[in-house]
């Protein structure tokens, strides 16, 4: 198809003005850029720093107003990055993780609670776990609020003895 | 029309020497140096791929070169947190793990493309008269490139590199005389510390590139001086 083109090209190059030499030219300044494309973009990708590397982890913010969180629910939320889930217990607000304390999974938001999909371990809604392999609790993050928001701060990994590998999510 | 003085008429610019790349060598002064690279003819019994491996390895030096500054963004040579910077690269930096494992792989590469590229050389007789001094560069650059493998190898400062560390530094030690201080001067003090990797960060990106590029620089000039080795 490529060769039809170019010749199509040659007969009508008075016309068109294009030449053969004219039209690899731009064919090859294509593929080099294309080529030259898929290298930057990883490259400046990489460059970008993400909020887990940059600190940004640890400090308050802010997740939301509190109707954003309806009582009796759970409210899947992103903090810094990191999944986490809003538990509303009759207008008390306890933030937890949403990540598995058995390998690292993200964990499934239920009606009544929260469920592995890779090993399917269960917790219920305060974080405690009602069924393995998982062993420990899920960790809360301190959390407040104000003015009708709610604010979340650092994890707490206080109530139980998190692995290394889980406490370096958070680091 | 503007007039031109006298003594300064324009050179008329041959066909074919336009374009940016010729004025520039005009102005450089590279013109018949460039054009002697140019038509240096690849002899037939060197149109062979086992002539290229020292090619593949520059190669290689570069992606390392390019990739290594990449990693250098994120990595931390502290004890404390080397081993999470480069577990953070690997998990959270965007193509994070893509950077780091072209380094490492082309790290590989290039160890082993530098040795079957001595092979060649050696097999071929290449390193004989007038080339001593070319595979006397080349045995340095192979040691370079050595090194650069064993001060990496700590970097992500895990259990592996620590005993490999740990392993290596011991053998320098066990040098008649001069051990101790070799010893000393690699950890930066008797036991493997915060201090040796430090040092072997030091010596990973600003002294051993700084040895590999003027060493390189001679291999290369002395192989367009001396010219391929002739036939078997």
């Amino acid at each position: 198809m490529l060769i039809a083109l170019v010749n199509a090209g040659a007969s009508r190059r008075q016309r068109s003005g294009v030449t053969r030499r004219g039209f690899l030219k731009w064919l090859i300044a294509g593929f080099g850029a294309v080529s030259l494309a898929g290298v930057l973009y990883p490259v400046l990708r990489f460059l970008k720093p993400p909020a887990a590397v940059s600190g940004a982890i640890g400090q308050v913010v802010d997740i939301g107003a509190l109707s954003a969180f309806p009582a009796g629910r759970l409210t899947a939320v992103a903090v810094n990055d990191q999944p986490a889930v809003v538990a509303n217990v009759n207008g008390a607000y306890t933030v937890y993780s949403l990540i598995c304390t058995h390998l690292g999974c993200v964990l499934a938001v239920q009606d009544d609670g929260l469920h592995c999909p890779c090993h399917g371990s269960d917790f219920s809604a305060s974080g405690a776990v009602l069924k393995g392999p998982a062993k420990l609790p899920l960790p809360p993050y301190h959390s407040r609020v104000q003015s009708g928001s709610l604010l979340v701060g650092p994890i707490d990994l206080s109530k139980a003895s998190y692995p290394g590998w889980y406490k370096g999510e958070f680091q | 029309m503007s007039a031109v003085p006298e003594g300064q008429q324009p050179q008329a610019v041959e066909p074919g020497k336009r374009g940016f790349v010729p004025w520039l060598l005009r102005r450089l002064g590279l013109v018949d140096t460039m054009e002697d690279q140019y038509n240096r003819i690849v002899p037939r019994h060197a149109s062979n791929y086992i002539y290229c491996f020292g090619g593949i390895a520059l190669v290689l030096f570069i992606i390392l070169a390019f990739t290594g500054i990449m990693l250098a963004v994120y990595y931390q040579p502290t004890p404390a947190t080397a081993y999470q910077s480069v577990l953070d690269i690997s998990t959270k930096v965007q193509f994070g793990w893509w950077i780091r494992s072209i380094h490492r792989w082309a790290a590989g590469g290039m160890v082993l493309l530098v040795f079957v590229h001595m092979l060649r050389v050696f097999f071929t007789g290449a390193y004989k008269a007038p080339r001593e001094l070319n595979w006397v560069t080349g045995v340095v650059l192979f040691v370079v490139t050595l090194s650069f493998g064993f001060t990496g190898y700590l970097l992500p400062w895990d259990q592996k590199a620590y005993w490999a560390t740990k392993v290596g530094t011991d053998i320098a030690g066990s040098v008649p005389v001069i051990g101790h201080f070799l010893l000393v001067s690699l950890r930066g003090g008797e036991q493997i510390s915060a201090a040796t990797l430090g040092r072997f960060y030091d010596l990973h990106v600003l002294v051993l590139p700084a040895i590999i590029i003027l060493l390189l620089f001679g291999h290369f000039w002395m192989i367009r001086r001396q010219g391929i080795s002739g036939r078997l």
